[in-house]
């Protein structure tokens, strides 16, 4: 590796079914408050409802997919934590590189089912798919002139986002990359995972005995990376620093982790490695944590082997599986948590299973190291991991 | 840093590998195929590029491929011809990164999830399509066939997708994470893609693309995909290098593109972004573009970089098919450079240049 150093953060935005801004998401997080309920946006035939993670008071306008306006909230609200405005913006060389799932997805189930019954659709729904992009979309509302990558790596898709989009200032491609990932809440996927059976039709309770899967929840994390020299010309403070960024691919099953986890381990080591952080630097982990059988297991048991006694958790009891988002809205909550020194308790989980490498923080706990990790498995076997850093850790 | 490209594996409208490629630029031909579509109106006729996978029972078992969908089986044919062209089949391929761009995905299997929550139910959802319907399905696929445990990276950006994809694939090797990159594009022409196409562009003729008359649409969609096996330059040569990539928008100005290089250009009969090339293009400079071989789609820009990649090796440019009378008239005449621009334009303002040059 011949990358070093590491990329300031200068702002973060999130919005998700915890709070529509960042500090009322960790306010949620903090108090251990979350609200899964059968969706109020879609129905289905399941005769259970299972619970999910929306929005609420948040109304995407007609012109774009919910997932690109979702995105967009999260981008303004990191932006202008960056203190740039759009003048700023345009004078630089500014990319945007957001992960999804759905966002670039040509799978609008209106047009699908009156094609298929014969008749002629109207293609404004496909009209409004073309020009939701989610990372073309945020580079139009500020007219950014850089580069636009959206990443569909499935549910590694938000974390891959912020690691790669950490390459580009590194490669002098960009001043500041606007990072993270978005995906809304929606039928097709809401059918796609019942039929996989890897859903709970309660709360989703991750690392516990009795957990049964995940719920989808919906949202979008951003993060405004910036390079030194921008960063020193403005004056402007880091809150964190991106450390490091490792991923690897299972090879192994489309939709399972392999059972020994060989891929994660890969990215840790890779994360570990390029951002030379030593494993009794790591404060916390924001595991990937979905509550299905299968991650769970092989996730605890590779943080059990790699980084043995360093305390735990996933944030999805929360937010829900907000699949291309949540590696995004992860790194957020984590550079969150490292400025607070403190972690959130592991909601959902009450019953240690004896098969899984260890059990999750249960309650807040106060952290006083100043570096972190975060981590997201995916469809495809593929691992991501980035390695978050506070202020006073570089 | 230069990258190499070491292996180039392809499949399209021209048929399958360097040589069928190789064989079309020379003869500025590729057979158009009908394919039939549902609509209101009855089965529709229309004209398009289709890609063959036959081969790749070549490189993996028949009972194998059981459940692997047309989009991944275009990737993986794409993918072990390019191993194959570099001379690394059988290799030990485990810290190989995969990148995969795509402007629509696994569309047919995609539409096949919602028929059967449309047709049976939502209870009947299927776990197979949905499983293969994620975007990143191809790249799974080829990593688990290949063994490949490195990255791996699928980019959805619609047209610009294969530029944003290979500027982080460049990044990968440029940082030290991979020493080779599996670079391919995908992308699926099914039903519903293909209506969708005669629904915003009106009826399509079953004769060759003009890709430079900006005053009439003339596009053929396409399918297909197109690796390239690509390293940090060193001695064991290759096609040609990719010297940089750069993508973006242009909100004023003129994109600044050099008189002494021949420009490969993304046009492909689409009549808006014709006009686009037209306005952006200076009138005097040696143009070619290729999109008549295999048609319109976002991976043809992968389709671009092979042809230019076989330009340079072999040192001469190919005429460019349905050219001839056209505003910019860009009969490539003999090659006098050792460099090319690969220059994509997209709705709005969006470019991407990509500097490819003799090794």
């Amino acid at each position: 590796m011949t990358h070093p150093w590491p990329v300031a953060i200068t702002g973060l935005g999130c919005i998700c079914a915890a709070g529509t801004n960042l500090d009322d998401c960790m306010e949620a997080l903090y108090s251990g408050r979350r609200a899964p309920a059968p969706s109020s946006r879609f129905t289905s035939d399941h005769p259970i409802k299972n619970p999910v993670f929306e929005v609420t008071g948040f109304c995407e306008p007609p012109e774009l997919l919910r997932t690109s306006a979702l995105g967009l909230q999260a981008a303004r609200e990191a932006i202008a934590d960056a203190g740039l405005d759009e003048e700023t913006l345009r004078s630089l060389r500014v990319g945007v590189c957001v992960g999804t799932t759905v966002g670039s997805a040509m799978n609008n189930e209106q047009f699908c089912r009156d094609y298929r019954a014969g008749l002629d659709p109207d293609l404004a729904p496909i009209e409004r798919i073309l020009r939701s992009n989610p990372a073309a979309v945020i580079a139009r509302a500020f007219e950014l002139t850089g580069p636009c990558q959206t990443v569909v790596n499935a549910c590694a898709s938000g974390t891959d986002a912020v690691g790669l989009a950490a390459s580009w200032i590194r490669g002098g491609i960009c001043d500041i990359v606007i990072a993270g990932g978005a995906d809304e809440l929606g039928r097709i996927t809401y059918n796609g995972f019942i039929s996989l059976m890897i859903t709970d039709d309660s709360p989703c309770k991750p690392f516990d005995k009795n957990r049964k899967g995940l719920n989808l929840g919906e949202g979008a994390g951003m993060l405004v990376l910036e390079s030194e020299e921008v960063r020193a010309r403005r004056g402007k403070e880091a809150r964190s620093f991106l450390l490091g960024y490792g991923s690897a691919c299972d090879a192994h099953h489309l939709t399972a982790p392999k059972p020994d986890g060989e891929g994660l381990r890969y990215a840790i080591a890779e994360a570990l490695s390029c951002s030379a952080t030593p494993t009794e630097s790591i404060a916390f982990v924001n595991a990937h944590g979905t509550g299905t059988p299968d991650n769970d297991r092989v996730e605890s048991r590779v943080l059990a082997d790699l980084l043995p006694g360093v305390p735990f958790l996933s944030t999805k009891g929360y937010t829900g599986h907000t699949l291309g988002a949540a590696g995004a809205i992860e790194a957020v909550f984590t550079v969150a948590c490292l400025e607070r020194g403190r972690v959130p308790g592991n909601a959902g989980f009450s019953t240690p299973d004896p098969e899984l490498g260890g059990t999750p923080v249960e309650g807040c706990l106060e952290i006083s190291g100043t570096v972190a990790l975060s981590e997201s498995l995916a469809f495809g076997g593929n691992n991501s991991v980035i390695i978050l850093g506070k202020r006073g850790a570089v | 840093m230069r990258m190499a490209v070491k292996g180039i594996g392809v499949t399209g409208g021209f048929g399958c590998g360097v040589a069928a490629l190789s064989a079309a630029l020379e003869n500025g031909i590729s057979p158009m195929e009908g394919i039939t579509v549902p609509s209101a109106q009855g089965p529709l006729q229309l004209p398009a590029f289709r890609a063959p996978t036959e081969r790749l029972e070549e490189f993996v078992p028949k009972r194998s491929l059981r459940r692997i969908d047309h989009y991944s089986r275009m990737g993986l044919l794409g993918a072990y011809l390019a191993i194959q062209d570099a001379g690394l089949l059988g290799s030990d391929l485990s810290r190989l990164g995969v990148v995969i761009a795509s402007g629509y995905g696994a569309t047919a299997t995609t539409f096949s999830f919602l028929d059967s929550i449309i047709g049976d139910g939502d209870i009947c959802a299927s776990p197979t399509h949905f499983a293969n319907s994620v975007h990143n399905s191809a790249a799974a696929n080829i990593s688990i066939m290949l063994g490949a445990k490195g990255p791996s990276l699928t980019v959805s950006q619609f047209d610009m997708s294969v530029p944003s994809a290979l500027m982080s694939a460049r990044q990968w090797l440029a940082e030290g994470r991979v020493e080779a990159v599996l670079f391919g594009a995908i992308d699926e022409l099914s039903d519903l893609i293909g209506y969708l196409w005669h629904r915003q562009r009106g009826p399509q003729r079953d004769r060759p693309i003009s890709p430079l008359n900006a005053d009439e649409e003339s596009s053929v969609i396409g399918e297909g995909a197109a690796f390239l096996l690509l390293t940090r330059e060193d001695e064991s040569g290759g096609y040609c290098a990719i010297d940089s990539v750069e993508t973006g928008s242009l909100y004023q100005g003129r994109l600044a593109l050099p008189e002494d290089a021949l420009l490969v250009l993304g046009a492909d009969g689409r009549k808006e972004l014709g006009a686009r090339y037209r306005d952006t293009i200076q009138a005097n400079s040696r143009v070619a573009c290729y999109a008549s071989l295999y048609g319109s789609m976002p991976a043809a820009a992968a389709f671009d970089l092979a042809c230019a990649a076989l330009v340079l090796q072999n040192g001469s440019a190919y005429r460019i098919p349905g050219a001839a009378g056209c505003a910019m008239d860009g009969t490539a005449a003999a090659l006098e450079t050792d460099r090319i621009f690969a220059v994509r334009l997209a709705e709005a303002n969006e470019y991407a240049k990509t500097t490819l040059s003799r090794l």
